[in-house]
């Protein structure tokens, strides 16, 4: 039992950080109809940014926060304009392939810079525990799960009520007739893709405390997030989040009932029977 | 107020549009009229700078709107209601009227617009909160003309604001259509219905395979044997 609700803990936890990586996808294909390939590469990025402050100036990755959010947010502003902008909405795959390109070319960069070996980046939280009864739970992920909700309801409430939210749904909802009501399409793309990037960014900070790094990782982040964002329905919220919980919680007891491999197999196994059986995703709206 | 001159416009290069002049004076309502694939929709849209002209020019208010991007006209006055409507569907009438006024020369009066959007289609105020998707066909019609005077319209172009609506439906947008003329609004509308628009219009234009068949006051284009011949396509 109590391994049980260890799992429990963990799975929820970690699983609300992978619906807040999905978040930042479902609304840039939501905008834009990119899948970006590279998704994992820019998460990556974001853990290796906050390595190199750690290294040259021993910032904490949470304080790191203050430099990599605008940092990334801006190169996902400047990536979308002159990379994919002038792409997308000709070409789907030259869009894919794209995306698939920038990701070896961060993945290379990355290893240029920080080199092969796994590496960590400390943070005075690292090693803090919650004890709950027989549950433990480590602190980082108690402030992932409490950030990752936070704004996940930051951006729904930012979808619902400003001008930006909605002219980011309506281009979603009919590209042409936002274009006619004078919403500038290419620019709500560019910065919602930059949006996207720079949530990477907090998300990277939030998984990164224990968390070993190397610069090949990218891709496993990237399918990850993929599965939650069709598990999800693609540009639905609320399926977003709770994709990220199933994955996170298959995750979780995989690795505590199976072995550590067989464990990082069942999420899989899970998008594989949950696609079979709901090829529209988990909640009814995204088929309208 | 609206001035084309000589506008050839085309997709891939092949033109759809050959040569067409038109003009439309302030608080004027102009029918535009022609048969399916006569031009009518890619003239409306090349007005609103969705596509750029392959020559010609488009003149509005005195200024050279030729070169200016959608937004831009947006914001100098000339409002779209595109044909089948758009409404977005998964917005609430309020959001999508709020979405009307973003520009930046309409944002600070929507609350006094939404009034007057309003008192113009009281049917709205009742579905306020309700999804855009969920509205019968004339409901969306009212909702897209609504969203298009939350933009501060001063030339509204209506595009086949008939199309697949109920005889009443029609008879009341038509009215709606009279009414805002009748508060000075300046209009271009698009239809397919002959006599209806050929009833409300005070000049016509009648397009034929992307040019200009027939041009003149209502009465006069109505009696000439050209119009018919454009709108059977003969």
């Amino acid at each position: 039992m109590a391994e049980f609700l260890q799992a429990l803990a963990q799975g929820l936890l970690i699983g609300s950080t992978y619906g807040l990586l999905a978040l930042g996808m479902g609304l840039v294909y939501g905008v834009s109809g990119v899948v970006n390939f590279s998704h994992g590469d820019f998460i990556s990025l974001g853990m290796f940014l906050c390595l190199g402050l750690y290294s040259a100036l021993a910032l904490d990755p949470y304080v790191s926060l203050i430099i990599t959010v605008p940092l990334m947010t801006v190169i996902g502003g400047l990536v979308y304009w002159y990379l994919l902008r002038p792409m997308v909405g000709h070409q789907f795959l030259m869009v894919v392939q794209l995306t698939l390109g920038l990701s070896l070319v961060l993945q290379n960069g990355i290893l240029m810079v920080f080199g092969g070996q796994p590496a960590r980046t400390p943070s005075v939280v690292e090693s803090k525990l919650l004890i709950l009864g027989d549950v433990v739970v480590r602190v980082p992920h108690v402030i992932a799960f409490v950030v990752s909700f936070a704004m996940a309801i930051g951006l729904y409430i930012m979808l619902r009520s400003t001008d930006f939210g909605r002219s980011i749904r309506a281009v979603h909802q009919n590209a042409h007739a936002a274009a006619l009501m004078g919403v500038d399409v290419s620019r709500v793309q560019t910065l919602t893709f930059a949006l996207g990037i720079g949530i990477l960014a907090i998300a990277a900070a939030l998984l990164l405390p224990g968390t070993p790094i190397q610069p090949a990782q990218g891709l496993r982040y990237t399918v990850i997030t993929l599965i939650v964002v069709a598990l999800g329905g693609m540009t639905n919220f609320v399926g977003i989040m709770l994709g990220g919980l199933i994955i996170g919680l298959s995750e979780a007891y995989g690795t505590i009932y199976l072995s550590d491999t067989l464990g990082m197999l069942l999420p899989y196994g899970i998008f594989v029977l949950i696609m079979l059986f709901r090829p529209q995703g988990l909640t009814w709206s995204s088929s309208r | 107020m609206l001035e084309v001159d000589h506008l050839v416009t085309g997709y891939g290069g092949v033109p759809v549009l050959h040569d067409v002049s038109l003009t439309l004076s302030a608080g004027e309502i102009v029918g535009l009229l022609g048969a399916n694939n006569a031009g009518k929709t890619t003239l409306i849209n090349s007005l609103s700078g969705m596509y750029a002209p392959m020559s010609g020019r488009i003149r509005f208010e005195g200024q050279d709107v030729t070169a200016m991007t959608p937004k831009q006209r947006v914001e100098i006055g000339i409002i779209q209601v595109p044909e089948g409507r758009l409404v977005f569907p998964e917005m609430s009438v309020r959001e999508n009227l709020l979405l009307g006024g973003i520009n930046a020369r309409a944002r600070a009066h929507r609350p006094r617009q939404m009034d007057h959007v309003l008192e113009l289609f009281p049917r709205l105020q009742e579905r306020l909160g309700q999804n855009a998707g969920t509205l019968s066909g004339g409901e969306q019609q009212m909702l897209a003309i609504g969203r298009a005077l939350m933009a501060e319209a001063k030339l509204l172009m209506l595009d086949e604001p008939s199309l697949g609506l109920s005889p009443l439906f029609v008879q009341y947008i038509f009215g709606i259509i009279d009414r805002l003329h009748a508060e000075g609004l300046s209009i271009l509308l698009i239809e397919q219905n002959l006599n209806l628009t050929l009833r409300h219009a005070q000049r016509c234009y009648v397009l034929e395979r992307g040019k200009v068949a027939v041009e003149g006051a209502s009465d006069v284009v109505k009696d000439d044997p050209r119009t018919r011949r454009a709108y059977l396509g003969l």
